[in-house]
Formats: C-alpha cells, structure tokens, sequence
C-alpha cells in the first residue's frame, strides 16, 4: 500500500509556479484549517518549470568551441533559451511529479470535511473556497502537464458541473502509481494499457444494476430531488446542505418545463453518454441560466428564499416604486431623441431658434412617452439611459423607470415577463405583443440593499431566483458556486441520467475490490498496471478519511474488508465520534452509504474516472518536453514581484 | 588548427569550418534531429510536449508539427526540417520518414567517408539507388486498388491516423468521419479539393462525439435574442449585401433647425436599410406562403445587419447570420445549392438554397450554427469535439493528414504495404541491384539499403522489441520471398497487405526522393561560413 505523502511547501510553489513570480505558499498547520496561496500581482507568460533541472550537454571536443551552433543533440539546434527534456527519467517522472503536487493541493480540499483554500489571485480578489475547479483555476498553473490535468477538471466543471475534485486527485493517485510502475521498470505504453483496460470495466462495472443505490424518477418531487442533490452540496458547504439543497430542488423544480413531465429519462441504463437527437434535445430544454443567484450581504443563510420571476440589485430611475399588475416595455437603446449615425449640425441663427429647437425636440419625446403611457405601460425597463427629460415625461405619466446596464439581465428580465425587446423609442405605436406582463414589479429594501423584483405568480414564466443572504461576500460567492453546481446537477439528473451511486467512497472502494480480481485474470504486463489502477481508486476513500481526522490505514483496511465480505455500500462515516466509541469494533468508522442516503451521480463519477484516466495516460504518453524560450513582453521579465 | 582560413582574411568574425568538420557537424545535426523525432515514429511512438512561448501547450507525435514548432537555429537542422515540412505540405504525412532517413543515410556515410571514399563518389550511388527504386522497385511493389472501394479507403485512414493517435476507439470513430468527408466531397475525375472540408473545433464532451455536417457549420450565431434556434427545412439566402446605414464617402454634413428635422433624417436613415429588408421580407413570404408549409428562412449575410434590421428579420421569423466568412459563403452555396448574391434587387426564388435542418447550438459563451444540407451537399464540415485545447489540436493535426491520405487515395488507388515491409522489401531490392553497380558508386547504393531499415528498426524500438533480432528476421522473410512486416503489438511477423496495414505511394515516393536530393546536397557541403556574428550575442 502506498501512501501519497505532504510535499512541503516549496516543493509545490517551485514546481507548479516559477519561484521568481514571488508566490508565497504557507501550508495550514493541522490547527489552521486554510491554506493560504498567493497569487503574485504580477504575471508572466511562462513557460519556466523551476524544479527540473537541465543536464548539461557535453561539449564536444573535436569542434572549434566558437562554433556555437555544431554541437549535436537537440542542444545545439534550438534556439538557444529552450528547455528540453527527454526520457522517462527526465521527463516523465518529472511531469508525474507536478501533477501528484497538484493532487496533493486538491485533495486537503476533497469532501465534506475538506478545508477551505485562502487565495488571492493577481487582482487581489479573495477566494475562499473548497471547490476544486474554482481553486485549481485560480492557481493559474503553469507546469505543461500539471496544467493538462487541470484542463480536465475544466472540461468535467463545463459539461457535468461537479466532480471536479475527483478528477484531479484520482489522476494525480493515478500517475503516482504509475511513477512506481516505472522505477520498476515497466514501459509506459504498458502501464497505458493496463489502465485503459482497466478503466473499461470500470465504466462497465459502474454501471451494473447492483451499483445502482437510487433514481430520480419523478423530478417533481421534491424531497427525492432535494435527497439526490444534498450530497454534491454536501462537499462544498457542510452543515448548510439539507437547506441548500431544499432551496435548490425548490427552484429548479420551479422552472422545469413541462416538457420533462411524466418523462423520466429512458428506463434503459444509458450506456454512454450518447450524442443523440433526444438528449441533445433534452440539454437544449433545461437552461441552468433560468435559476439565478442573487446575493445579498447581512442576514443569514436561513433567511435565503425564492422569488419566481427576476430580480435585479438596483433602484428605479424615478420614484415610481411599486407596481401590480404591471404592463412593461422593454428597449435596448437609450430612451431619450433618436441616435443618429451621420453627424448633424443644428443650424441656430437666434437665441429665439435655440429655445425653439429644445422645446420642439421635448415636445417630441412628451408625445412619444405619452402614447407609450395610452398603450397601458407603467414600467419602462431599458439596457441603456433615460435622458434627463424623458426621465421627466416618464414621471408625470406615473411610469416606473427601471436601467439594465446587463444585456443578460435584460434578456432575463424579456423572458421572465414576456416583453420584446424593441430596439429604441419610436413613434410607432406598441402593440400588445410586445408589451410584458408581469403580476408585481417592486423595489425592495433587503439589509440596505434595494432591489427591484418583478414577481410574477403564473405558472407560464420559467425563471427563479433564489436570494441568498449571508454574512460575508466570500461566504456568499462560495455558496453561489455550490448552488451552480447544484443546480448543473440537477440538469444531468433530468437530461442525462437518473441514476444514482453510493458516496462516501463506497462506490470507489467497491470498483477498487472488484477490479483487483479482474486483474487477476489478466496475462500480460499490463496486469501490475491493473492492480495499481485498483489501489489507486482507493485514494477517494482515504482522502475522505484523512480529511476528516481518522486514522486512514485503520479505517482503509476495514472498509476494504467490508467491501470483501459483499457489504458494497459501506463508506467512510465522516461524522464518526471517537470519543463516543469504547472499543474498536469492524465497523468502526464505517457506514452504510446507502441506508444513510449519501448518494452521487452515476454520470459526474462515471465521466471523471473517464477523464481521470485520459489525462493520466496522455502524460505517460509523453516521452519529451519542449519548451520554448517564454515569449517576454507583457509582465516585463517578472522584476515587479511582491517585495 | 592549421592555417587561418582564406575567409578569415576577408571577414575576421566569420565562422568556418571546412571539409570533415563540416562534414561532422552536417552528420551530426542530422543524426540529432533523428534522435529527436525517433521515438515518434509508428501507432506505438510516444508523444511530445511542447510549450510556445506565450506558454501554449501543444501535444503531438506528428512529425511536421513538431518541426514547425520546435524553433530550430541549426543550419543544417534547418535545412532538414524545411524539406520534411515540404512533404508535409505535399503529401500530408511520411514527414518523420524523410527526417529519419536522412539522419541515418548520413550516419551510414559516416563509415565510407572516414575510410576515405570521396562523398561525389557516394553521392553517385545514392542518386542511382533513389532511380532504381522509383523507377523498377515500386511500381512493382504496388497495387493498384479500386477507388471505389469504401473499404480500403478506410483502411488507408486508419493506418494514417494510427500513427497520430493512441486509441483505438477514437481512431476508428475518425476514421469513419474523414472517410465519408473525402467521399462527399470527391467528384469523380476531380482532384480532391480539401478546403472544401471545413474543420471546426469545439471544446465540449469528449472526442468520441465528434461528428460529419453534411453542410456548414459557422462559428457564431444569430444575432437577435427572438430570432428562431431551429428551423426544419429551411430556404437558405446566401448574400453579401450589407443591411446597416453606410457612410457616405462624401463627407457632407447637415444642417437642421428643428427637431422635426432631426428626427426625419434618422428616419430617413433607417428606411434605406428597411428599404432593403423588405425585399428579402417579400421573397421570404412569396417562397414560404408558396409552399405553404412552416419552411423556414435563414439569411446568412457576409456583411453586417444593423440592430433594426435584425428586428425586421425576426419579427419575420428569419434566422439571420451576420458576418460571415468570405470562405464560407463559398462552401454554403456548395453545400445548400442556389447563388450568393450581391444584390438585393433582383431576388427570385432561384438563388435560395435548401438546407434541411438549420439550428444553433450554444458552448458557454460561444454559439455555432449548424446548417445541415441535403445529402446532394458537396462541401461538409468535420466538427472535432474534445475536452480541452491540446487535445483538439491534436485532432486537428491527425484529421488533416487523414484528409490528406484519404485525397491520395482517391486519386491515385495505389497502395504499397505498411509496416516496414515497404522499406524492407527496398532493402533487398537495392541489394540485389549493388551487384550490378560497378566502381565506388556501389557504396552509396549500399549505404542507401542500409539507411532504409531505420523505419523498420525504429518501429521495432518503439514498440519495446529487440530492433537487431527484429530485423534479422524479417531480412530472413524477405529472402524467401514473403513480403512481411512487424506488428508493433504483438511484435510478429505479418503480412501488411492481408492484414490492412496500408500506406499511399506517393508519400513513400516523395520521401524517397526527398530523402535522397537533401542527403546529396549535405554530402556535397564542403564549407560551412557563417559570416559575421549577431552583434547582440556579445
């Protein structure tokens, strides 16, 4: 059994950031639950790994040693401030090396009782979070191969939303048993294979009726959404995730189209997450844009709700401030005189035109704000400006007047009431289909934020949001970010795949058992490979253990045995008492993931092993690394660092 | 050192060396970039990794793009590497060939011109053994296939991308894909024109989901928020008019004295546009109320459309693409039918093309319109999906020189056998033929021969096989007359032929000669100046 060790922490600055960007990186004492990273203010394209070092070519003897270009090997024939290196020694072992750092960063992160990272990136925004996509992009890696895992993780967080933890460190336990295999001395495209192999039935295992722990059939239901979505909310905000969870399921259940009614996605286990006509059709129907986040700073997370319809953190232009039964006109353009494209000159000879040619100009617009007014409108919402005397007229016709600076937020605001969004103020009259409907638009006052909300009660606009109040912005962004993934959750469950697996690490822990014996049955090299895929798996487990203060080796050996005797839903009990415990039994440390309801998604895990794997394999695959001299220019040769 | 050298006299800062140093640094930059690309070469060579300046990563075994990535400096590497990117750019493929051929011809010349054989008299034979096998070896070596033959069209793809990917899955996926792309868009007695497939890459899912457009597929989408996402059967109108108000060249101005004024010049300006609208507006209802069925409409314009405009449009129901590229107009026509027109004033019902379904699909912030053809369509768009940058730039490269092999194939049907049997089956060729070569020219032709075994000896490397004992064997084959390459797997003997294992000739033409005329040149080198330094440097 291996066991990944702490690196310190100039091992991980040194290689996954030059050392002379002036990152500093203080490791979290086991009393301290953060760990600080500071992304220096500065950056530099970089190319730079500081932690390899470069062999040095001989020199050849029988050359004239001014001939700077005659000595052979790839030395002499690229340009020179190049970086090279071949080989498994040099390169691959090197790249495994970065990725394990990488792992290790991530992992500390890992689960419900994963600690928070602290960082600052180079903008001074603070971070704090255990969200692994969100960590490992803040990072702003730049190790080459370190740097193709976290292009995994981003490809897991863009098209499943969750997971992303487990794609990195599975890869990096991945490569750290590859790393062995090649001390040994076994050829990576082996050790590929092995993997591969591995990974097939893996997938295929995953998928066997007796995996299965649960699915979301009816996606009305909510406590059955709530329950499958509280353990991915679970990993990023402990202790909130049985409110977060009802919050979500609320609002995502809210704005499912009638669509998904009565339709729960195709019985028949779906093999691979096919690229047909109907889930295409199925993702193209669940927009996650419809539930928004709204965040509003003071309170607390247990005064969080959920407004149907939209919700915009701003006042109203005027001092109309509250609404019912609103008729709204939506415009892109600025309300105030037409926009031109060719410049005009107004010809004035007198004072008398001057004071003419303003007021025929506001005459203009009065009459143009007044027949909106006779349509029935009392709310203008608009993406650009009110002039001054728009603003006026807009008053006197008793009409709200609402800005949108956000083209998104207006889309929001056209789809949340029905309105279309004219381009600009006209004298052509509106017609009803154009105008929005909304049941209430009204400013209201949450802590000393204003905001303005258009309520709407019927059942035909499909857009929520949910207000979260907290108390401070940090807290809020993070949960922001839980509650997006959350809420990606939901759509693989209603699009893709209802299907669900046990957490807690006893999905892993089963695949680790049943893939040690499948590799029994292999001939061939490839089998150490197997066996090392089957322990790597373990990792997740262990992490989870580690993290939440148990003695690993202990609590690994009786899962393990748990597994081995056909218990296949046992998993790691995070929340388990030792005090409480007076002798040590076999179940000590261990629960039953599925009596306890702690359940993932059978998607998000089955594509991160997916990934895991391929990225793990694409860099045993290298043999050689080269890179040019970084470009200088922006960040000018890094001399700004942090004093 | 002897003697300051002539060029010395005349620029003291030149750098020279003359006769066996040129020689020696000619043969060992040579011999390096062998050694860099040698692990490369075959479905079992790994891969490398390289990082641009600006800190891009890129991931390949393609020999070409390795070259034209690596910023050589080295004189003589440079030269080598110009070459092999000419037959990258000619055939598409065998670059790593031509690179480990020269190395290893020059470092087989090593041994003769040490012992004191001029190079002319190598240089001699080398060029007889490249006209004895273009000339009496390959033609009888080949077969000549039915093009028609979807089968072995598919085998030569595979083969090709093979070489440029690891998994199997996914070479077999793609190999389907630019198999059919080759064929839609291959007129018979044509040469193949490539730009009319499209390669468009996507960040999103995994490569397995990659996919043939019969059609387009354009890298933005409509501009308006209510303009229709999916439109069934729709009539395409191809134009390059632009729908926003143009300045005047002129620059004039106005003058106004009253609002009134104002406000009827920005009318004024909006109806030129509306004006032109309404035209398409009119040939859009004459065509959709004519067939009476819910058709859609999709203008796809190489101009801009101004914000109003797209108003009128999709109030209309119009799907409306602005922007387009040039390139792009060029392939719609060909995929949809119909004409691009110039001009909106004399619309008819005959410039429209038809596509069958026309709908957007949005990745994060970017949109891609989808416009999907009958199956008449002769231009297609190979959409490339996979989880992130590197790995669909590797996508990109390997399809491109499946397309390539593919075009070869489609033009010539001639195949020669994979494996290493082609170059070993060379070898004995070239044996043969040194007994009928009189004088010194026999050594180049022999040193030649010898160079051809480094594609089956790397292969035989690459896959963790004992090269010499490979070799041995499969000399031994070739001598009883069984023309039998290595499977890299298993590490047997095969039959290449039997098994698929196919290569194009005109590649392995190409690189023979490309091979031999760059070998010569270098051989021929007596000199080599460098004159003056870069004042920079010191």
């Amino acid at each position: 059994m291996s066991r990944v060790t702490e690196p310190t922490p100039t091992q991980v600055r040194d290689t996954l950031m030059p050392a002379d960007q002036g990152r500093d990186v203080a490791r979290a004492s086991a009393a301290v639950d953060t760990a600080l990273i500071f992304a220096s203010a500065d950056r530099r394209p970089s190319g730079t790994v500081v932690s390899v070092e470069v062999t040095e070519v001989p020199q050849v003897t029988f050359f004239d040693p001014m001939f700077s270009f005659a000595r052979p090997g790839a030395s002499g024939l690229l340009k020179e401030g190049s970086q090279h290196y071949y080989g498994v020694q040099e390169a691959v072992l090197k790249n495994i090396e970065a990725c394990k750092l990488l792992a290790s960063i991530v992992r500390s992160s890992f689960g419900p009782n994963g600690n928070n990272k602290l960082i600052c990136n180079r903008l001074d925004k603070l971070f704090i979070t255990s969200d692994a996509a969100t960590i490992v992009r803040e990072l702003e890696v730049v190790h080459p191969a370190a740097r193709m895992a976290v292009a995994a993780s981003q490809a897991q967080e863009r098209d499943l939303g969750d997971g992303t933890g487990l794609v990195i460190v599975l890869a990096g336990e991945l490569l750290n048993q590859a790393g062995e295999l090649l001390h040994q001395g076994l050829h990576p495209s082996e050790i590929v294979k092995g993997f591969k192999r591995s990974c097939e039935e893996a997938l295929r295992i995953l998928q066997l009726p007796d995996m299965e722990v649960g699915r979301v059939r009816d996606l009305r239901d909510l406590t059955t959404v709530a329950d499958a979505l509280r353990t991915c909310l679970a990993s990023k905000h402990q202790g909130a995730e049985v409110l977060l969870a009802k919050l979500v399921a609320q609002a995502c259940i809210e704005v499912l189209p009638s669509y998904f009614d009565g339709s729960t996605v195709n019985d028949l286990p779906l093999v691979e997450y096919a690229d047909d006509e109907e889930t295409r059709d199925r993702l193209r129907r669940f927009n996650i844009d419809n539930v928004r986040v709204v965040k509003v700073l003071g309170g607390s997370l247990f005064e969080s709700t959920i407004v149907r319809g939209t919700v915009l953190v701003r006042d109203t232009e005027g001092t109309v401030k509250h609404i019912e039964k609103a008729k709204v006109a939506l415009f892109t353009n600025d309300i105030d005189m037409s926009p031109m494209e060719t410049k005009g000159t107004v010809l004035l000879h007198s004072g008398k035109e001057l004071e003419s040619y303003t007021k025929t100009e506001e005459h203009l617009l009065g009459e143009r704000i007044r027949k909106l007014a006779e349509t029935g409108v009392n709310v203008v919402v608009t993406g650009g400006k009110f002039g001054e005397v728009a603003l006026h007229y807009l008053e006197m016709n008793g009409i709200m007047a609402v800005r949108c600076p956000s083209k998104y937020d207006l889309r929001r605001v056209a789809r949340a009431t029905g309105a279309v969004a004219l381009s600009s103020l006209t004298d052509t009259p509106l017609t009803m289909d154009e105008l929005g409907i909304c049941d209430e638009v009204s400013v209201q006052e949450q802590g000393s934020t204003k905001m303005i909300v258009f309520r709407q009660d019927s059942d035909a606009t499909r857009i929520v949001t949910i207000l979260l109040r907290g108390a401070t912005q940090n807290l809020l962004d993070d949960i922001e970010r839980a509650i997006d993934d959350a809420v990606h959750a939901f759509k693989v469950l209603a699009c893709r795949d209802p299907r669900l697996v046990a957490g807690a690490g006893a999905t892993e822990t089963e695949l680790a058992s049943r893939l040690d014996d499948f590799a029994d049955h292999a001939s061939g090299l490839e089998q150490y490979a197997m066996k090392r895929f089957a322990e790597a798996l373990k990792i997740v487990p262990r992490t989870l253990a580690e993290n939440s203060g148990q003695n690993t080796t202990d609590v690994i050996t009786r899962l393990y045995a748990a597994h081995r005797q056909g218990n296949m839903y046992a998993g790691i009990d995070i929340e388990m008492d030792y005090a409480s415990q007076t002798e040590t039994s076999s179940l000590l440390g261990i629960l039953d993931a599925k009596a306890c309801g702690i359940s993932d998604l059978l998607a998000t895990k089955y594509c991160a092993i997916k990934q895991a794997v391929d990225v793990a394999c694409t860099i045993l695959m290298v043999d050689a690394l080269i890179m040019s001299k970084p470009a200088s220019g922006a960040g000018g040769g890094g001399g700004g660092g942090r004093p | 050192m002897a003697a300051a050298p002539a060029v010395k006299f005349l620029n003291p800062n030149a750098e020279v060396s003359r006769r066996g140093l040129a020689l020696h640094a000619n043969i060992n930059a040579a011999g390096g970039l062998e050694d860099i690309l040698r692990s490369n070469l075959g479905p079992r060579g790994t891969m490398k990794l390289l990082v641009s300046g600006s800190g891009e990563l890129k991931l390949t075994k393609d020999g070409a793009v390795l070259l034209h990535n690596m910023e050589i400096i080295h004189p003589t590497a440079k030269i080598i590497a110009r070459a092999a990117t000419a037959q990258d750019d000619e055939c598409g493929d065998g670059t790593t060939s031509v690179v480990l051929l020269v190395g290893e011809v020059l470092r087989q010349a090593e041994r003769p011109l040490v012992d004191g054989t001029h190079p002319r008299h190598l240089v001699d034979g080398i060029e007889l053994a490249r006209t004895e096998l273009i000339r009496n070896f390959l033609p009888g070596v080949q077969t000549v296939v039915d093009r028609d033959d979807r089968e072995q069209l598919w085998r030569v793809v595979r083969c090709a991308l093979n070489t440029k990917l690891s998994d199997e899955l996914v070479i077999a996926h793609l190999t389907d894909l630019v198999s059919d792309a080759a064929l839609t868009v291959h007129r018979n007695g044509e040469p193949l024109d490539l730009f009319m497939v499209e390669i468009m890459a996507m960040e999103s899912r995994t490569v397995m989901h990659s996919s043939l457009v019969r059609g387009l597929v354009l890298d933005h989408g409509a501009r308006h928020p209510d303009m229709p996402k999916d439109l069934q059967n729709a009539y395409v109108l191809t134009c390059n008019v632009s729908l926003e108000y143009e300045k005047s060249e002129l620059g004039g101005g106005f003058f106004y004295s009253s609002a009134e004024q104002r406000e009827k010049l920005a009318l004024a300006e909006r109806d030129a546009v509306a004006h032109q609208v309404e035209k398409i507006l009119r040939l859009k209802r004459q065509v959709c109320d004519e067939s009476g069925s819910n058709a859609g409409f999709v203008v796809v314009n190489q101009k801009g459309i101004s914000p109003d405009a797209l108003d009128m449009l999709a109030r209309e129901g119009i799907m409306a693409l602005r922007r387009a590229k040039r390139r792009n107009m060029e392939r719609l026509v060909l995929a949809c039918g119909g004409t691009a027109v110039n001009s909106l004033d004399d619309l008819n019902p005959a410039v429209l093309g038809r596509a069958t379904r026309v709908f957007e699909e949005t990745l994060g912030e970017d949109k891609f319109t989808f416009v999907e053809a009958a199956s008449t369509a002769r231009s297609c768009t190979l959409v490339l999906r996979g989880p992130d940058k590197h790995t669909l730039q590797q996508l990109k490269d390997a399809v491109r020189d499946g397309l390539h092999t593919a075009k070869h194939f489609l033009e010539d049907a001639c195949l020669v056998p994979g494996a290493g049997a082609f170059e070993c089956a060379a070898y004995q060729h070239l044996q043969e033929y040194a007994k009928q070569v009189h004088g010194r020219a026999r050594l180049g032709v022999k040193v030649f021969a010898d160079a051809l075994l480094i594609i089956p000896k790397t292969l035989a490397e690459n896959s963790g096989l004992d090269a010499q004992e490979t070799i041995l064997q499969m000399i031994e084959a070739h001598e009883r007359g069984r023309m039998v390459g290595l499977d890299v797997h298993a590490g047997e003997l095969i039959e290449p032929m039997g098994q698929g294992i196919v290569d194009c000739c005109r590649p392995k033409r190409h690189a023979i000669s490309l091979a031999t005329t760059i070998t010569t040149q270098l051989l021929l080198v007596d000199e080599l100046l460098k004159a003056g330094r870069d004042t920079r440097t010191k």
